[in-house]
């Protein structure tokens, strides 16, 4: 089945429509005003909807006409259940005038539509929403941002944000540094329960910004649950920077912020070609999926051997180990695994905060151990000769 | 001196931007980092004349954190991606780093004495992330001031017709 909306040539169903309603200007004038959708299966037309609009958040199912042999086989409700989801991120209740035949009511009242008044028989758009596939939406909002450098507490609230929109009450959280635990239910559905292993990997701060850019879109009620979805499948997709541009960024970071933390302009200068070097190679194995025990310990060497043969060109002057070392290591510290860290454990979220922290202390044990094994080696195999 | 002064600002301005870029920072948010790194780095640096490393980087983090809320807020993203930028100066990479290259190499002591110190940096790190992250949102707000003026004066019985800010909360 697949449903779309008519915007050009809406006057080619008037003859269609007539079935719903005999009177031909009447129906002229909601075409104008209202919005068409078709529903179609195997190619062919089965059901016709006409919706229209009033300012205080309701609409109004204004016509629903199926081909006559096509009744009875759940066209309708479909439409219906399509049309109530698609309006409900702008609109809260759905209206529907009250009608003799019997057939048309018995159909209201199987839809969920309720007596309001004299006229109309009314229905919460809300309610048509599917509780598993709002759960799955934020759940996979919450992977991205847990994925890419996101705060656990950003985690929590953006995934309460997008259940509470679409009407799922009931919602428990767990999170921790690389899990995702939900549960979640409403009065009428069972608790529907969700779990997600987030790996770590790296971090890319534009899908935090956009995610959270999308969450408040949906809290204000701006993008429906279908849009949300195709929205953040293109997010997933988002380009990270061309590589030489990342590694000249490492190169800058690792000569500025070495001059920073003590190193002289000779060093923060020798200090950016260590960076460049360094940020390819775990470029390199973050690609070809090389250990990250490896990765570290293998950059230390990089560093430790690169700062060495510098030390050995006279025309650069007096070189100090330490001032290169502490540029070098800068584009592989886990700079941002340490500040969210420190963030998780401010906010007293002691488990996700250490777990990360440690994964930080070890990668700089494990380029200690590289650098280390470098200067151990120059020193008594080579024999500080060279 | 002011070369000293001019270095340091440069190199903290240009080295945040460059690690925002490593961690894939939409372009729109480059100066925001910059500038909050060079904010934090500078009042580290004035601070740490006057008092001990850990309480510098308690103010550095603090001036740090307090641009970062205030950009956030302006220009409507996640306050990580200034945080990040803004503390990576001053988080103690180097002195961690130090820590474990003395336990490797057995100079005990040092890496004692580095390893204390570097602790001691988080912690003033993680004190004045939590004296800014406390204060409650509204206050980075222009609107909250202006209603909070407009509040005051009509208390004084001073009657103004301002005409409040449509949208107040994003």
């Amino acid at each position: 089945m697949n449903i779309r909306q008519i915007t050009d040539g809406k006057e080619d169903y008037i003859e269609l429509l007539r079935m719903g309603d005999p009177d031909e200007s009447r129906i002229r004038k909601v075409l104008e005003e209202g919005e068409l959708f078709l529903l179609e299966e195997h190619g062919k037309l089965r059901t016709l909807c006409v919706v229209i609009f009033s300012e205080e958040k309701k609409c109004e199912i204004k016509n629903i006409v199926t081909i006559e042999k096509d009744r009875g086989k759940g066209y309708g409700r479909y439409m219906i259940h399509y049309i109530c989801e698609h309006y409900c991120s702008q609109y809260d209740w759905g209206y529907m005038k009250k009608d003799r035949c019997r057939d048309i009511m018995e159909f209201c009242e199987k839809c969920g539509f309720t007596d309001e008044d004299e006229v109309y028989l009314k229905k919460e758009l809300m309610s048509e929403i599917d509780t598993k596939r709002v759960i799955n939406l934020a759940m996979e909002a919450g992977r991205m941002l847990l994925k890419n450098g996101g705060e656990i507490f950003r985690v929590e609230e953006t995934m309460m944000r997008i259940c509470r929109r679409f009407g799922v009450k009931y919602v428990e959280l767990f999170t921790l540094s690389h899990g995702l635990f939900i549960c979640a239910g409403t009065d009428k559905e069972k608790l529907y329960t969700k779990v997600k292993q987030v790996p770590l990997s790296s971090t890319h701060l534009g899908i935090v910004a956009e995610v959270n850019d999308l969450s408040r879109e949906i809290a204000a009620g701006h993008v429906g649950i279908e849009e949300a979805i195709k929205k953040l499948k293109k997010i997933d997709k988002m380009p990270v920077k061309r590589i030489p541009y990342q590694i000249a960024a490492a190169g800058l970071s690792a000569g500025g912020l070495g001059y920073l933390l003590g190193g002289t302009s000779m060093e923060a200068f020798v200090a950016f070609f260590v960076g460049c070097v360094v940020f390819s190679w775990s470029l390199f194995a973050g690609k070809h999926g090389v250990s990250k025990i490896l990765v570290h310990i293998v950059g230390g060497i990089i560093i430790a051997s690169m700062a060495l043969a510098a030390m050995q060109i006279p025309l650069l002057g007096e070189l100090r180990m330490e001032g290169i070392v502490t540029g070098g290591i800068m584009p592989l510290v886990p700079g941002l695994a340490f500040v969210n860290a420190i963030r998780d454990l401010a906010d007293s979220d002691y488990l996700a905060g250490t777990v990360k922290m440690i994964d930080a202390i070890m990668v700089f044990v494990y380029i200690a151990i590289g650098v280390g094994t470098a200067l151990s080696v120059y020193h008594h195999v080579l024999g500080g000769i060279l | 001196m002011i070369i000293k002064i001019i270095a340091n600002l440069a190199c903290s301005f240009i080295g945040t931007i460059a690690y925002a870029v490593m961690f894939q920072v939409p372009r729109r948010f480059y100066i925001g980092c910059g500038i909050t790194g060079s904010v934090g780095w500078m009042m580290y640096k004035f601070a740490s004349v006057y008092c001990s490393v850990a309480a510098a980087s308690f103010v550095g983090t603090v001036c740090a954190v307090l641009v970062a809320r205030m950009l956030t807020v302006r220009l409507k993203c996640p306050i990580t991606i200034f945080m990040i930028s803004g503390i990576i100066t001053l988080v103690p990479g180097a002195g961690i780093y130090f820590t474990a290259y003395y336990l490797v190499t057995n100079q005990f002591a040092m890496a004692a004495a580095k390893g204390i110190g570097a602790i001691k940096v988080a912690f003033g790190i993680v004190l004045g992330i939590v004296c800014i992250v406390s204060v409650p949102r509204e206050v980075f707000q222009k609107e909250y001031w202006v209603e909070r003026k407009i509040a005051k004066q009509q208390k004084n019985g001073k009657r103004n017709p301002v005409n409040l800010p449509g949208e107040r909360h994003r």
